[in-house]
């Protein structure tokens, strides 16, 4: 099992269009995904639990990956904050 | 029958409707009955068949909504139908069924709970904005449930009265083909550039938005009137009312069609003196509307719609796509971009603003914008890239200091050479202009005029800060007077300022919509007026039934009338016989008219609209 922790650092955070970006991303592998935010840990390829997560600006989250392209699915995650879901 | 009662919130599309109240169901309003364990299967399965249905209007409403070229409503829509595709949302819908022994729409209800209580105490306000949002997907859901589903308009026998919390984009794509059904639209949420009030607009249906407890109030199937002039809708009116109601909305008929007469016909006044009668929009799918007014372009096109009600900042080609598609659908009409207007009532939570003591003395307007310069500039570039696509202009608003006024124009300075330098296509030549809201701008409108090459006056603001006013207080609304004597001095100092300094001067506010207004406006010798739509036909015909001259002689003599009641009337006494008479009639509109005619053409007039 890999993990990350990562900062969200958008204007947004998890909300609407950033966890719409977030599931296609999570759903294109197919390791087990799940996302976690103050102790309420969710199914990162699922949009109803990334919302759920109402994740704001600068709030942390840990990533977690499990199964064949674990390691691919953090970097994926990782580039998406990164680039602020493709905002700026 | 329970007594009638009447609601004001923000007028958002006009027009007089008068029809039975269709209440939209809600998710907080569905029912919670419980079953029995042996009816779960049924009711999963009619659950089933409802997100199925609800995904299938979604998908419909994309396709549409992509012709229609309305990306951010598509974008919305687009996660409303993520939700409802995602495993994990029908599952939950099932375990409230077979855990919680919740029939089908309380189970919609209880999934979507946690979620509505997360967001609106959420610490963001964008958060907090949003919650109605994500609400909307399993709205449609419970419609599909309910039967309460849009496309139910083609079974309608007689034209309803909209009602609902809300309404999201793909409950108001069907708006077009069922206009007929239609008579009118009332929320309790929205506001003007809400996606649902623009396409009112669009399609001429009345609209009042921002009415407080309208869903606990109106009881579906009850008589109610909406009236998108005032803002006002009155629910279960009595019988004189109704029919108040409804003279008025004949009257208004037959005037629309003496006015569709004067689309093409230019706007001068009775001895042939031009004046540049321009539209005001808020959106680029506003166009439309525009270019059916008949104007010579438009006056105002706000751009606080790029920043407002939407999660994140708008980039330089998606403002770049919307500046060029307006200047090339309305060339070789001028289009005057009013730069980025935020802060006051007009924040995003994602700037980072806070609230203010005073915000409409704070950081807005031009204020915000200098000490934004990257997100400036990107709007800036935006516009000049877009001026090679028609004639476009642009203008700073709420300037109050000369120095602000240098600082702006050297930052658009800036971004020229930088253009330049990166070999882009743009119109180094495009015309900048700066509005007069603020009373220190009137009183150093001498000064200003040098650096500019015209003047805007925006007279919903110059008049609340001319008098000192808020207009959004209640208690001192009555005190908003566009023709207080100060107000008309001030307009009067800035077409002279703008004059002696060879540029031209325009006016763009509700005022002006107000044909006997314009009159007088074209008299103080504004060379520009801007107006909404639906007004650009009623004052191009009042400006044609009076000489330039005589104009002027009546905006000299208002300017020696110390009140507005005395202006007011001396206009009406100087006017009415030379205006045409269905456009006296209009000055009934949001009235208690008593014993009144209502005949178009014998109406006297008895009092002004606000």
């Amino acid at each position: 099992m890999k993990e990350a922790v990562l900062t969200i650092t958008n204007h947004d955070g998890f909300h609407m269009r950033p966890a719409g970006e977030l599931v296609k991303v999570t759903s294109r592998f197919r390791s087990r995904i799940t996302v976690e935010r103050d102790g309420l840990e969710v199914d990162g390829k699922s949009i109803l639990g990334v919302l759920m997560l109402a994740a704001g600006q600068s709030s942390e989250i840990r990533v977690r990956a499990e199964g064949v392209d674990e390691e691919e699915a953090i970097e994926a995650v990782r580039k998406l904050l990164e680039d602020k879901f493709g905002e700026e | 029958m329970a007594k009638s009662k009447t609601l004001t919130g923000i007028a958002a599309s006009p027009g007089f409707g008068v029809a039975r109240a269709l209440v939209l169901a809600t998710p907080e309003t569905g029912e919670s009955r419980r079953i029995a364990p042996a009816q779960a299967e049924a009711e999963i399965a009619r659950l089933a068949q409802a997100v199925e249905r609800a995904r299938a209007e979604l998908r419909q409403a994309l396709v549409e909504l992509e012709e229609l070229g309305e990306k951010t409503a598509r974008s919305m829509v687009e996660i409303e139908l993520m939700v409802l595709e995602d495993p994990a949302t029908l599952a939950a819908f099932e375990e409230q069924v077979t855990q919680e022994h919740l029939a089908a729409e309380g189970a919609v209800q209880a999934v979507a709970a946690p979620f509505a209580k997360r967001y609106s105490q959420h610490e963001s306000k964008q958060y907090q904005d949003r919650a109605w949002e994500l609400a909307a997907a399993f709205r449609a859901v419970v419609n599909h449930l309910q039967r309460r589903t849009m496309p139910r308009f083609a079974d309608l026998t007689e034209p309803v009265v909209v009602v609902a919390r809300d309404l999201a984009p793909h409950e108001t794509i069907r708006f077009d083909e069922h206009r007929d059904k239609i008579a009118g639209i009332a929320t309790e949420r929205g506001g003007r550039t809400s996606h649902f009030a623009i396409l009112a607009r669009t399609f001429g249906i009345p609209c009042v938005v921002a009415l407080p407890h309208l869903t606990t109030e109106t009881v579906d199937g009850e008589w109610i009137t909406v009236d998108g002039f005032s803002g006002t809708i009155e629910i279960r009116p009595s019988a004189r009312a109704l029919d108040r109601h409804r003279r008025r909305q004949k009257l208004l008929a037959a005037q629309g069609e003496r006015l569709t007469a004067l689309r093409q016909e230019p706007c001068r006044t009775k001895d042939g003196k031009p004046v540049e009668l321009s539209a005001n929009i808020e959106l680029p799918a506003e166009v439309e509307h525009v270019l059916l007014s008949g104007a010579a372009g438009i006056g105002l096109y706000r751009t606080e719609f790029f920043y407002l009600d939407r999660p994140h900042l708008p980039g330089e080609e998606e403002q770049f796509e919307a500046y060029a598609s307006v200047a090339e659908r309305l060339s070789p009409r001028p289009v005057i971009i009013r730069t980025m207007d935020l802060g006051g009532d007009k924040v995003a939570s994602y700037l980072g603003a806070t609230k203010e003591a005073n915000p409409f003395l704070g950081w807005r307007g031009i204020r915000f914008a200098l000490q934004h310069p990257a997100m400036f500039r990107t709007q800036l570039r935006a516009i000049y890239r877009a001026g090679t696509r028609g004639n476009l202009r642009m203008m700073f608003p709420m300037v109050t200091t000369c120095s602000e006024l240098d600082d702006a124009l050297a930052l658009a300075a800036d971004v020229r050479a930088e253009l330049q330098r990166e070999g882009a296509s743009f119109d180094p030549d495009l015309e900048i202009g700066m509005m007069v809201e603020t009373p220190s701008a009137v009183f150093a409108a001498d000064l200003m005029s040098r650096r500019v090459r015209f003047f805007s006056i925006g007279s919903n603001d110059l008049i609340q800060y001319t008098l000192a006013m808020d207009r959004g207080n209640e208690r001192i609304a009555h005190l908003y007077e566009p023709l207080e004597p100060a107000v008309l001095r001030a307009v009067d100092q800035t077409v002279r300022a703008g004059h002696d300094a060879d540029i031209w001067v325009g006016l763009c506010g509700e005022m002006a919509g107000d044909p006997r207004v314009a009159v007088l406006l074209v008299g103080l010798g504004l060379d520009e007026l801007s107006v909404s739509p639906f007004d650009v036909p009623r004052v191009k015909a009042a400006l044609a039934a009076v000489d330039c001259g005589r104009a002027q002689a009546i905006a000299r003599h208002c300017l020696t009338l110390a009140c507005a009641p005395d202006i007011r009337e001396y206009l009406r006494r100087e006017l009415n016989p030379l205006l045409p008479g269905f456009l006296l009639g209009e000055a009934e509109r949001g009235e208690d008219d008593g014993d009144a005619s209502a005949d178009a053409d014998s109406a006297p007039s008895r009092a002004e609209p606000r």
